[in-house]
């Protein structure tokens, strides 16, 4: 019923899936500096998983297993400092250059925010696939 | 205080407390967001008027929106997104199991509040 | 067995009680635990004189109280494991309250002794009068212990000092009130008149714990407190008469009680309600000799009435009865039971040559050295109390043992592990009484602790003829005689009244309570919702009189306002066209994507981007999710729609009030250039929004992933749920 078949559909969700990953990453590495984030990201990159499942790509990601690799990070990221002596939370700042994006300053925060999109990018994916008609129950005559 | 805001936060408070009172669980869950709109801007508009984008090197301090408030507000809005999911699946469920979304009255409680002896 | 293993640990703790007690110099052992750094909680240990005579009693007493145990429940019975748990527990409790050293430690063991006293009372739990009592004990000692928790606070602030033994005197009213708190959970706790209803109740326990806790422990806890907060609380104007008035009350109606019943085990309760109400009559007076002669009979007391409540178990098991106007010709038929039975009743008598002789003998001492009204009042609460002691023991030992009518009673073997211990408390009165150096030593410095002035007392074996002699023959002369009177002619068993008021109010909360909760709790959500969203309208009523007009204006740029209206319209388009998917997706999402302009013209582009970025998944969420609605719902009554509507709007009208209230009363203007300063040089970043989120708020943010996680979880156990579901169906 929602997903299309249409060959045309699919071929444009998959020329349009790197751009939108692109844009993606983009506000990923823009967080500190311009509106972006890694919750943004992760959207971003759910939505396009998402638009994939509409024209039938799915995808083999199993959605707990990146939240909890997820989870770990987010937990690792905020605990490591105590190893080092310091508080729960505290940051590293490393300053370098990458191509395109320009000079950017990455921080634990960065990796922190790797963990904030596998969590988002896992949600959106266990929402779609949970709640998507065809995967769950539909008692018959009642999924037109 | 913008008056705009206010007639949009209390508008949408409005609509979101009608729609919670009811008895369908899927309105009920469309009051939620609703709700969450609400509070979201309300959080904002408490911060002070509005102004440029909070970005330390585009603007100067004076006619900058106060960032703080939106800091919250971006947190709210992610919590308000899980529970409106989360609400979302619970009503699915619900349909699976009853075939409708409707919410019954709590059982219990009716046999509690029959036998009240004052 | 078990029983056998519970009796190691108390056994232990007599030893070292011993040890402190006889072998001590020097300072008290003592130990701190932090518990709370923050808010200065700490257990505080320390086992002074006071506590190392308490530990004796509860832990010596608890070691026989097992091996009587053993016998009582015989090798058969059931729950014993959790018997002996429940019993371990609560002397455990008793030792730390003996212990404590802080105010808090000490309110904490309190209500421990109270919870492990109720598990103990209500141990047949099959047993409905058990419950009942036990819920009756807790509840009136409980309620104690909130009085004990409210004097301690406002002690603790006006000593500033948590700690017992550094203390000084509280005066002032602070100080008064104080000391009525203090003194009615004392009473609740040693089962004062008028709060003593619990413990003829509490009779329904099995015998050892009777024997354990209503004769030398949890009794003897209220005793304990105004033994250790008298130097602190003794000089307000309240200790001494509120004291007094408990104590002669108690020492009275519990003796008059003694004299009315006719089960043995009812009458040792209401007597141990006498006995401590002569204790609290003596702490509470507070010179140095009735301190001292309190703090002798608490001695005594544990001793001879913990072997009574055996003897009466021993009974009760053997003969099937414990009414002394059933028994018959126990004298010959249980004669070491009878000798165990009259040597401690003489010592509860104060008849010499035993241990409860010199104890009441200090006593009528005591009162004979007061002055005035004091003098008179507490002589009468010790000698009329004595003679009413006297009385209901006599009475007690000829019913027991004594000649009767009826055919003898049958009873059933020995049992060994039951008279053993009884028979050895027996033992300890006399040998009290030829050892009393011994017990001097004991007594003395723990009353010096509470009563520096008891320093030069100690107890005699045999006083000569003094007045105090002769006031303690005439007491046992007069008290024989009533005893025998009485036994000739009962006073008819009183029914319960104390006991049915306390009943009447539990079940008329109970009530109250179903009524309320009935109304308040009837089932239907969608009340539920409308009167919460009532009782905002009311929070926000007086927000009506702090609005400054001039504050509104109208909007912060043209597109603003026409946003602001295109949000409304769409949320009650949303509203109408909740019925279809589709429409409820397409309202959500114009509604949300409103809300993103409104963000963008704030000035909040991160709002923006990141609701923009939800909208379309909570959208996609609803397509799918809410896909195949078919049924149509049964309409609404139309006035149940109307007052929902109304509702709604003064909702809206309240929350509009709140934010033009809000903008009336700005609270100063926010730190911009400090927060633009510190995020560029301290957070390396110039989104400040984001700065902040990561930073200054890095924790929240930690906790809104998990939240996000959690709800994910659960929308994935929901899902997967259904799906394992239609596969068992499939």
């Amino acid at each position: 019923m929602i997903r299309s078949t249409s060959p045309v559909a699919e071929l444009g969700v998959r020329a349009a899936t790197p751009p939108a990953l692109m844009v993606g990453m983009f506000l990923f590495f823009a967080g500190h500096n311009r509106p972006g984030g890694g919750f943004a990201a992760g959207l971003i990159i759910g939505a396009v998983v998402a638009l994939r499942w509409m024209v039938g790509l799915r995808t083999t990601v199993v959605p707990s297993q990146l939240m909890a690799a997820g989870i770990v990070i987010v937990a690792g990221v905020a605990l490591a400092p105590v190893l080092f002596g310091s508080v729960v939370l505290d940051q590293a700042v490393w300053s370098t250059s990458l191509p395109v994006l320009g000079k950017v300053k990455a921080g634990s925060a960065a990796i922190f925010d790797i963990g904030v999109s596998a969590i988002v990018v896992g949600l959106v994916i266990a929402v779609i696939d949970g709640l998507s008609p065809a995967t769950t129950s539909a008692p018959e005559g009642q999924s037109s | 205080m913008s008056g705009s805001l206010i007639f949009a936060i209390a508008g949408l408070s409005a609509v979101g407390i009608y729609m919670i009172t009811g008895r369908s669980l899927s309105r009920i869950v469309l009051g939620f967001a609703l709700l969450g709109h609400a509070s979201v801007l309300a959080l904002l508009a408490s911060g002070g008027p509005a102004g440029d984008p909070p970005l330390a090197d585009r603007t100067t301090a004076t006619e900058v929106a106060n960032p703080v408030p939106q800091a919250l507000a971006l947190t709210a809005i992610v919590i308000s997104f899980g529970l409106t999911l989360f609400l979302l699946a619970l009503a699915r469920r619900q349909q699976e199991l009853t075939g409708d979304d409707l919410v019954e009255d709590d059982v219990e409680d009716r046999r509690i509040a029959s036998q009240e002896t004052p | 067995m078990v029983l056998r293993l519970a009796a190691i640990p108390p056994l232990v703790s007599t030893v070292v009680a011993l040890g402190v007690l006889l072998g001590s110099s020097g300072d008290a052992p003592s130990l701190d635990v932090s518990w709370v750094p923050g808010l200065d909680l700490e257990f505080v240990f320390q086992i002074d004189s006071l506590a190392a005579l308490m530990t004796l009693l509860v832990s010596g007493i608890g070691v026989l109280v097992f091996v009587y145990a053993n016998g009582y429940f015989g090798p058969t019975a059931a729950g014993t494991g959790r018997f002996a748990t429940t019993l371990l527990a609560f002397s455990t409790a008793m030792l730390g309250l003996v212990w404590a050293d802080s105010v808090w430690t000490l309110f904490v063991f309190w209500e421990a002794t109270s919870i492990t006293s109720f598990l103990l009372v209500g141990h047949k739990s099959v047993d409905a009068a058990a419950r009942l009592a036990a819920r009756r004990a807790l509840l009136i000692t409980a309620g104690g212990g909130l009085a004990l928790l409210a004097g301690l606070l406002i002690l603790a602030d006006r000593a500033g000092t948590t700690r017992l033994d550094d203390m000084g005197p509280v005066g002032g009213t602070a100080g008064g009130v104080a000391a009525a708190l203090v003194l009615v959970a004392a009473a609740t706790k040693s089962a004062q008149f008028p709060f003593h209803v619990w413990l003829p109740g509490a009779m329904a326990a099995p015998t050892p714990v009777s024997a354990y806790l209503h004769s030398a422990t949890m009794v003897k806890a209220g005793v304990l407190l105004v033994a250790l907060l008298g130097p602190a609380l003794g000089e307000t104007d309240v200790w001494k008469p509120v004291g007094i008035g408990f104590g002669l009350l108690s020492a009275f109606w519990g003796a008059i009680g003694a004299l009315r019943h006719t089960d043995a085990k009812l009458i040792l309760a209401w007597g141990t309600v006498s006995q401590l109400g002569l204790m609290i009559v003596l702490l509470s007076a507070g010179s140095g000799k009735a301190v001292f002669a309190a703090v002798s009979l608490i001695l005594a007391h544990a001793v001879f009435k913990a072997a009574l409540f055996m003897v009466v178990g021993e009974i009760d098991v053997r003969a099937g009865t414990r009414d002394i106007s059933a028994l018959s010709g126990l004298g010959s038929r249980m004669p070491l039971a009878a000798m165990v039975a009259v040597v401690s009743g003489a010592s509860m008598a104060g008849v010499p040559p035993l241990l409860g002789f010199t104890a009441k003998e200090a006593a009528i001492e005591a009162a004979l050295k007061m002055d005035g009204l004091e003098a008179l009042v507490v002589g009468f609460a010790v000698i009329g109390g004595s003679v009413l002691t006297v009385a209901y023991t006599v009475r007690l030992l000829l019913g027991l043992f004594g000649p009767s009518d009826q055919p003898a009673t049958d009873i059933a073997d020995r049992r060994p592990a039951m008279a053993f211990p009884s028979a050895l408390l027996a033992v300890g009165s006399v040998l009290g009484y030829v050892f009393l150096g011994t017990v001097n030593s004991l007594v003395r410095p723990a009353a010096v602790q509470v009563q520096p002035e008891a320093e030069v007392y100690y107890l005699l074996r045999w006083p000569g003829i003094t007045t105090a002699f002769l006031i303690s023959v005439a007491i046992v002369v007069a008290g024989s005689t009533v005893g025998w009177l009485v036994f000739r002619r009962p006073l008819g068993v009183p029914s319960p009244v104390g006991a049915g008021v306390v009943d009447r109010g539990t079940d008329g909360v109970l009530s109250v309570a179903r009524f309320v909760t009935g109304r308040v709790q009837h089932g239907s959500l969608p009340v539920y919702m409308a009167v919460m969203a009532m009782t905002v309208i009311v929070a926000a009523l007086p927000f009506a009189f702090d609005v400054e007009p001039s504050a509104i204006y109208l909007w912060d740029s043209p597109m603003q306002g026409v946003l602001a209206v295109v949000v409304v319209g769409a949320a009650v388009l949303t509203s109408g066209m909740a019925s279809s998917r589709l429409g409820a997706a397409l309202g959500l999402g114009s509604v949300g994507v409103a809300v993103s302009g409104l963000f963008v013209v704030h000035g909040a582009p991160d709002l923006a981007l990141t609701q923009l970025l939800v909208e379309t998944v909570i959208v996609v969420g609803f397509v799918l999710g809410l896909g195949h609605l078919t049924r149509r719902f049964p309409s609404a009554k139309a006035g149940w729609r109307l007052l929902r509507l109304v509702v709604s709007v003064c909702v809206g009208g309240a929350v509009a009030l709140a934010l033009a209230s809000s903008a009336s009363n700005p609270s100063g203007v926010p730190p911009l250039e400090d927060l633009t300063v510190a995020a560029v040089d301290e957070g390396g970043g110039n989104n400040l929004v984001n700065v902040i989120l990561t930073d200054v708020r890095a924790l929240d943010t930690l906790g809104e992933v998990v939240v996000l996680a959690v709800a994910a979880l659960g929308i994935l156990a929901l899902t997967e749920s259904g799906r394992s579901r239609k596969e068992e169906v499939a």
